[in-house]
């Protein structure tokens, strides 16, 4: 997770896990407090390989190596140029040609190769090309906002649900209280048996109820299922193709021992064999140990492997 | 870098249960798709014997120069070495408190055995390797032994033990790398059971099964002295020490193949089966223990060779720590050599 370290104060990255780390255009890093330090001096050098920098272009590092930081950076800058869509190409073809050419302009930047000769092919390219980019720059606008928007009202619509429910339960609590202090007015002041006003009480109590209930149940028909598709849709009603397969039979294991036949466990008593072993004293039985398992082992090991 | 496992009896057995349980139901723990069929079981002797001859071959090809061609042990010392190796480490198993259950033991002997048939004594010491052996194979077989009390059976003293115990360490990755990480080892005791078990419950034409315990388990120990782990499955060699002490008692026991295990009307399988028990018999029968003239003859020269190896590794690297051969030059000629594990 630490990288190497701050270049140059080195043991701070170790000491404070929470300092973060910066990059710049140079794709080298420095820590937070390096930064400050470096510009409180004025002199806007980097410090490893002395590029003029200025306070503005250091960003806060977001991965691990900061070379893909730096080439990161360099992708934004060179996609606001370069910004055709494959629908502005005729062929599939001229599209990836088209792509691979960004991809080499990246490569180029990022590794400082023909530094010269790519900023001036993309200076080229920005002329000739000049109304495209302004069309697609529109565009790219354009969809975000319509994002934002759908989002925005996404939420509007939550909050709304949301305070609905508040309400809806806010006056559920309300009818019950009014419905409590009603009987207790009752029983002060009205003439009827104390039983009849309870009874009153309870059925007004389980209205409410259904009541709620209903209303719980009276959700808001949807027109549009979770998936997308639209409810009311006639779906296919034919059979779905019943796919025929053998069935499982239980066969027990086999296992050849190369021997005579062993009698079962639960039969070596009714044979006889039990009366020829030394029969478990109490102690031996406490643990589950049964004379038939060792005659058992016995005979098994006496008859396995003899015809080999 | 010490193990310490302390389980308390009524957790031991719950695991017994639970290994016992688990183990039914997982077939990977059975003989037949064990790792061991797949790849240490080989079906003739010259196989094995390639194998070690290659094995010879190549620490000759690798040997460092400087070191005279007569210097060399041919494969036959090896297998001379290799037989008084495995009846040492069998020796250390037998007289090791606690004492060592028979599958522990068959373990490391088969351990031992795998280890040299794809390395030569000349360049792994068999002495570093028959206890790293015996170590591993108590770890595996969950024998719970701290390598403290491991140590404490070498019959040296404590400085000696520790320095043991360190190079047993050292080796314990070397050998389980080539075990090719293969550590589970089915040794024909537990199928011998099986054997007794079934023939008390199925074959009435022997009245005490029992009898042949003595001989069977007697056959099992020496054939675990045999190349027999390596090419036949474990329940065959059990069963052949059944066959075998049945024979010997003078009792009939072709009805229990023929009825018993259903191969009346499968004479193929039958006549592989006697032939491969008949072939299990003679390499038992065959065994016998080195003499003592050529085994001492071989150390001679494996100690030398040992030393040379190390004086040249020093002379090349310093002391650096990566090669074991350099380590072990040091204990060599300070402590603890084969004559300390002599017990008898």
């Amino acid at each position: 997770m630490d990288d190497q370290g701050c270049p140059r104060c080195k043991t701070t990255k170790y000491r404070n896990p929470s300092l973060k780390l910066m990059v710049n255009v140079c794709g080298h890093t420095l820590c937070e407090s390096c930064v400050d330090m470096l510009f409180v001096r004025g002199s806007g050098n980097c410090v490893q390989c002395n590029t003029p920098l200025r306070k503005s272009n250091f960003r806060v590092q977001l991965f691990e190596d900061p070379a893909i930081d730096k080439e990161v950076e360099i992708r934004k800058k060179v996609l606001k140029i370069y910004n055709k869509r494959e629908l502005d190409f005729p062929s599939l073809k001229g599209y990836n040609d088209y792509l691979e050419q960004v991809e080499e302009i990246v490569y180029n930047l990022t590794n400082n190769l023909d530094v010269e000769k790519t900023k001036q092919m993309m200076e080229q390219y920005q002329r000739e090309n000049r109304d495209v980019i302004q069309r697609n720059k529109a565009k790219l606008t354009r969809e975000q906002e319509e994002l934002e928007e759908l989002l925005l009202l996404e939420q509007q619509d939550f909050e709304q649900r949301r305070l609905q429910t508040l309400q809806d339960e806010q006056r559920q609590l309300q009818a019950k209280r009014k419905n409590k202090q009603a009987l207790l007015d009752e029983l002060e002041s009205s003439q009827l048996p104390a039983a009849l006003l309870l009874a009153q009480h309870k059925d007004r109590a389980s209205q409410l109820e259904t009541q709620i209930e209903k209303q719980k149940q009276n959700v808001k028909p949807t027109n549009i299922f979770s998936t997308g598709i639209m409810m009311g849709q006639t779906v296919s009603l034919a059979p779905v193709t019943r796919v025929e397969e053998v069935l499982y039979v239980y066969q027990p294991m086999h296992f050849d021992t190369y021997g005579p036949p062993i009698p079962e466990l639960d039969q070596l008593g009714r044979l006889g064999y039990l009366n020829h072993v030394r029969t478990a004293s109490l102690q031996d039985q406490a643990g589950g140990y049964t004379s038939g398992l060792a005659c058992h082992r016995a005979v098994q090991d006496a008859f396995s492997g003899l015809f080999l | 870098m010490h193990h310490e496992l302390i389980v308390l009896t009524k957790d031991y057995y719950m695991i017994k249960s639970m290994l016992l349980i688990f183990s039914s139901y997982f077939e990977s723990t059975m003989y037949h798709n064990s790792s061991q069929k797949k790849f240490w079981t080989f079906d003739k002797e010259e196989a094995l014997d390639k194998l070690r001859l290659e094995a010879n071959q190549k620490f000759l090809s690798c040997a460092k120069a400087g070191i005279n061609e007569s210097m060399f042990l041919d494969q036959w010392e090896e297998k001379v070495l290799l037989r008084h190796y495995e009846k040492r480490l069998l020796d250390f198993c037998n007289i090791f408190k606690p004492a060592m259950p028979k599958s522990v033991v068959g373990t490391a002997l088969m351990y031992f055995r795998r280890f040299y048939l794809n390395n030569s004594l000349m360049q792994h010491h068999p002495r570093i390797i028959m206890l790293t052996c015996a170590y591993l194979s108590c770890k595996v077989d969950e024998f719970n032994v701290s390598c403290t009390q491991f140590v404490g059976n070498l019959q040296e003293s404590p400085a000696a033990q520790e320095r043991a115990l360190e190079q047993i360490l050292e080796y314990e990755l070397l050998l389980i790398q080539q075990l090719n990480f293969h550590l589970v080892v089915h040794n024909p005791y537990r199928p011998l059971e099986g054997f007794l078990i079934d023939l008390k419950t199925r074959y009435p034409l022997l009245e005490n099964p029992e009898v042949l315990r003595k001989s069977a388990e007697d056959f099992l120990n020496r054939a675990a002295m045999t190349d027999a782990g390596l090419l036949f499955s474990p329940s065959l060699i059990a069963l052949t020490a059944v066959l075998n002490g049945a024979a010997r008692a003078g009792l009939k026991m072709e009805a229990y193949l023929t009825e018993c295990m259903g191969l009346k009307g499968d004479k193929e399988t039958l006549s592989k089966m006697y032939d491969s028990m008949r072939r299990i018999t003679s390499l038992v029968k065959a065994y016998e223990l080195p003499k003592i003239e050529e085994v001492n003859v071989g150390k001679q020269k494996l100690e030398r060779i040992h030393a040379e190896l190390a004086t040249n590794l020093k002379r090349k690297h310093g002391y650096e720590d990566d090669e074991h051969v350099v380590k072990r030059q040091m204990v060599t000629e300070e402590e603890w050599t084969d004559e300390d594990l002599d017990e008898l």
